[in-house]
């Protein structure tokens, strides 16, 4: 029986908190990657921050697509020429006590040779009227296959913040 | 083995609501897949979720309705959006951590219904603000009731003990 979805890594941010998450050595032998986020950073200004996710330590040719709401008010807005598949929300530090964004990030075809194309929905809540939904197009356009990945923050992950990579195979 | 069934409950029609109760506490995250309309008479309808029978704190979203975007919030449940008089609609909804203590519990939704004509689809977010381990969830329609056939999946998902740092 094939497993479709299987957990490769899991990392949890200790005390010291984390500049970076970096997920080494991915297996090559499913057809798909997830990464599941809960994260909270160390920004103090705002309820929100930002980090982005970097293939094979490689920091160009990055863009983003993305529709955006603040809890009042639709937006969208599309960033190229980048550094990371960016702008993937998360909590600040300055938010609601204890409350951590949540992310779904799925990378179709990462061991292919096409570009790598990427969509992420990800939301972060506060306890008040302004808050954050982001559903994010991304792309890396680089045909290597992704051996590495990493999530960089805008400001240091937090103590609790979860990160879980897993394999989907097809049948 | 990653993503676990754990129960379903399906909607006979003359009730406004159904509930799972005593979550097992053996996993990381949870999803619930939801196929449901209600009895309602307009293109789409909502369904608030309770966690562990808390009314919750606020939920947000952003959603477009095939002639406008929108973003809202309110100091209510997490809701989602189902089919209402024609279609049923469909959602996936995401706790993640939810036997974790030091976090209040965020629940993330995409969901939607398209009638060939009108419809909506929504990204939605909710929040809880107590961090007690969640042992129970319950979707409520209110009045309307949730129409016959409507079904609601609770799925438990397993994390990986090896870091690949």
């Amino acid at each position: 029986m094939t497993i479709a979805m299987q957990p490769i890594y899991t990392q949890t941010v200790g005390s010291g908190g984390a500049a970076s998450i970096t997920f080494n050595n991915i297996p090559q032998t499913f057809t798909d990657l997830k990464l599941v986020v809960s994260a909270r950073t160390s920004r103090n200004v705002g309820v929100t921050d930002d980090f982005g996710i970097r293939f094979n330590s490689q920091n160009t040719t990055y863009s983003v697509t993305a529709i955006q709401g603040s809890g009042t008010a639709a937006s969208s807005f599309r960033v190229t020429g980048a550094s990371t598949v960016s702008n993937i929300i998360t909590n600040s530090n300055a938010s609601t006590a204890n409350a951590f964004s949540s992310a779904d990030i799925y990378i179709s075809n990462y061991t292919s040779a096409n570009f790598k194309s990427v969509i992420i929905d990800a939301v972060q809540e506060s306890n008040g009227t302004e808050s954050y939904q982001r559903l994010i197009a991304g792309l890396w356009q680089n045909t290597s296959a992704i051996t590495t990945i990493s999530l960089i923050p805008d400001n240091s992950f937090l103590q609790h913040s979860t990160f879980t990579l897993y394999g989907i195979t097809k049948g | 083995m990653s993503m676990v069934w754990i129960a379903s409950a399906t909607a006979t029609g003359s009730t406004s609501s159904v509930e799972f109760t005593s979550i097992p506490q053996t996993f990381t995250h949870l999803q619930i897949r939801v196929f449901a309309k209600t009895a309602g008479t307009g293109a789409f309808d909502s369904i608030s979720m309770n966690i562990n029978g808390g009314l919750g704190e606020a939920r947000h979203d952003v959603y477009g309705t095939g002639s406008a975007v929108g973003s809202s919030n309110a100091a209510t449940s997490f809701f989602i959006y189902i089919g209402g008089t024609a279609q049923f609609g469909v959602a996936i909804v995401d706790i993640l951590d939810y036997t974790n203590t030091n976090k209040t519990k965020v629940s993330r939704s995409i969901c939607g219904v398209d009638n060939n004509g009108s419809g909506l689809a929504a990204l939605t977010s909710g929040l809880e603000l107590n961090t007690t381990a969640i042992t129970s969830l319950t979707f409520i329609a209110g009045v309307p009731n949730l129409a016959a056939g409507s079904r609601f999946d609770l799925y438990g998902i397993t994390t990986s003990s090896v870091t690949g740092a």
